[in-house]
């Protein structure tokens, strides 16, 4: 359980994250989605205690982190894969952490096996790994403790399409087991294969808090009607933007039309006998909602006292 | 690839409340300064400036002692006295291992993972400090011995070598290197980079105690001998004067201290 209430953080004049407040709950796969620079990373180092709220509080299983005897129990995170020293292999990289925390040697031979890290590759200088090792050693610290609270930033990053479904696969069985997973990403197709729930941030401010489908749902249906005709399609345009409707063409014979429902678009057809090649209704993609609720965050941030974030 | 997770079946990891946090962040700083090889060579470096810069200081008492000069004669000299005039180069190896433990882990990004590991700043300088006081007194006692292998031979009979007080001298020399290998640390975790920590240490060692005794005025000869380069010095010659050298080790240990706490307070103010 990771608990958030009135969380800030500035940097000079630049709001970083603002007033943001959100519980992130165990048992499912919580996307914290946001684009570059919305303050995902910096929320997530300040429930690390690794920078220092401006105000509010970041609480984790009910404590700030930075009183944790042994935080690997309580949290793991993958927060910057690249927080290894280059001369250091990545094995001595994990004991290095599990003995902080009086996790035993054997454990770190358990974790390398679970992210697929072979001895060769766990005794190789850090930075003669790939990005996508990186991130396998990355997550082979975060599980290290074995803990109820895991945090991923940006866990895809650099792996195949092989190590993309696998990260998906481990968070999912993670929070099947009852733990609180918090996914960080700018890719919403991603999310929304993993996700059970979004956390939207946009310049550092809350732009949702619901289920995904919700998040959906909210951006609204669109309708896409084929009409082979072009004189037709010219004729139907009208009328459906004079019954209040937007249209964008789509394709050469395609449009699609929000703000009507597709029985809308069919009884105005069938007025002007017009003839269809498709009329369907499908929900807006993830991508699109994010798009709507970012787009509101680019104006707010247009005002005067708004910065570029970091 | 097919494996989710191995923590399925809750592994036998040692329950938390067992070990001492303070004992596991030292284990882990133990683990990181000799899993880099450049620890390694900061300590062979540290044993050639010893042999090189006693070998040499010897050779110039044994010299001043035999040319047709006698204004520079040394006469018969403690090894020991030779050795403790090469800790002035040789410590900046010793220097080095202080401060490259912290300023290593800033210019890498490595202390976001020590910090994630221990979140408790003081418990990490605590640690780190610990471990480079053990190793630099270790390390200490090591560069008296080989001074003094070195020196012994070329002084001849122009160096004389009592088992006690050279004994006794080594393990000064040890005391010396510790505290400033500690104050080293407690600077660099304030000053975060490493060639800044250098450049403050060589002005508070030597270059600042130096100019203000160069006017020879006796309030700023007062404020050189609490610089603790000057301090050190006095605790390792065992001078009676300005201070007994029981004086000096406390003052370069109160330096220690306060350089410890000064880095602490930083590591709790800033972001990592």
């Amino acid at each position: 359980m990771i608990t958030l209430s009135g969380l800030t953080k500035r940097f000079g004049s630049t709001v970083a994250v603002d007033d943001l407040t959100v519980d992130i709950g165990p048992g499912r796969v919580t996307g914290f989605l946001g684009p570059n620079g919305a303050g995902k990373s910096t929320t997530m180092r300040m429930i690390l205690g690794l920078d220092r709220p401006t105000a509010g509080r970041a609480l984790v299983g009910g404590r700030p982190y930075r009183e944790l005897r042994h935080p690997l129990h309580e949290v793991g995170a993958l927060l910057d894969a690249r927080a290894v020293h280059p001369a250091r292999s990545g094995r001595a990289h994990l004991l290095t952490m599990a003995r902080s925390n009086g996790i035993p040697g054997r454990r770190v031979d358990e974790v390398l096996a679970t992210v697929g890290l072979d001895a060769r590759a766990a005794g190789k200088p850090a930075r003669a790994l790939s990005l996508g090792m990186g991130q396998r050693l990355g997550i082979a610290g975060a599980l290290l403790g074995d803990p109820p609270v895991l945090m991923f930033d940006e866990p895809v990053n650099g792996l195949d399409p092989d190590g993309v479904r696998w990260v998906r696969r481990l968070a999912r069985a993670l929070a099947g087991e009852g733990r609180t997973v918090l996914v960080s990403s700018h890719l919403m197709s991603e999310m929304q294969l993993t996700a059970d729930r979004l956390v939207v941030l946009g310049r550092g401010r809350l732009l949702a808090d619901a289920p995904i489908e919700e998040v959906v749902a909210g951006a609204g249906t669109e309708v896409r009607v084929r009409v082979p005709d072009d004189a037709d399609r010219a004729v139907l345009t009208g009328r459906l933007v004079a019954a209040g409707a937007t249209v964008e063409p789509d394709g050469p014979d395609a449009l699609t039309v929000t703000g009507v429902t597709a029985e809308r678009v069919g009884d105005l057809a069938y007025e002007r006998g017009i003839r269809l090649h498709e009329l369907s209704a499908r929900e807006a993609s993830l991508e699109q909602a994010f798009m709507a609720l970012t787009a509101d965050s680019v104006e707010y941030a247009a005002t005067p006292t708004g910065g570029d974030t970091r | 690839m097919t494996t989710t997770t191995a923590s399925t079946h809750r592994p036998g990891v040692t329950p938390a409340h067992r070990t001492d946090p303070l004992a596991g962040a030292v284990a882990a700083e133990w683990t990181r300064l000799w899993s880099v090889r450049s620890t390694w060579w900061t300590v062979l470096a540290g044993v050639l400036l010893m042999a090189a810069s006693a070998g040499q200081l010897a050779i110039y008492v044994a010299n001043g002692n035999t040319d047709d000069d006698p204004l520079n004669d040394a006469g018969v000299v403690a090894v020991t006295d030779v050795v403790i005039d090469a800790v002035g180069l040789t410590q900046y190896a010793v220097l080095a291992l202080g401060l490259l433990a912290i300023t290593g882990e800033f210019t890498t990004g490595t202390i976001r993972t020590t910090l994630q590991c221990t979140p408790s700043r003081g418990r990490v300088l605590l640690a780190k400090a610990l471990v480079t006081g053990a190793v630099t007194v270790v390390l200490g006692l090591l560069l008296g011995a080989v001074g003094v292998l070195v020196a012994a031979p070329v002084l001849g009979r122009w160096g004389t070598a009592p088992a006690a007080g050279t004994a006794g001298d080594v393990v000064a020399v040890a005391v010396y290197l510790a505290l400033v290998g500690v104050f080293a640390l407690g600077l660099a975790a304030v000053l975060r980079s490493a060639v800044l920590t250098l450049t403050v240490l060589f002005a508070t060692l030597y270059i600042v105690p130096l100019s203000l005794r160069e006017p020879d005025i006796a309030v700023l000869d007062r404020i050189a001998d609490a610089f603790p380069g000057e301090a050190g010095r006095h605790f390792l010659t065992g001078d009676t004067g300005p201070y007994p050298a029981a004086v000096g080790l406390l003052l370069l240990a109160g330096w220690a201290a306060a350089a410890l706490l000064a880095g602490r307070a930083a590591l709790r103010r800033r972001d990592a």
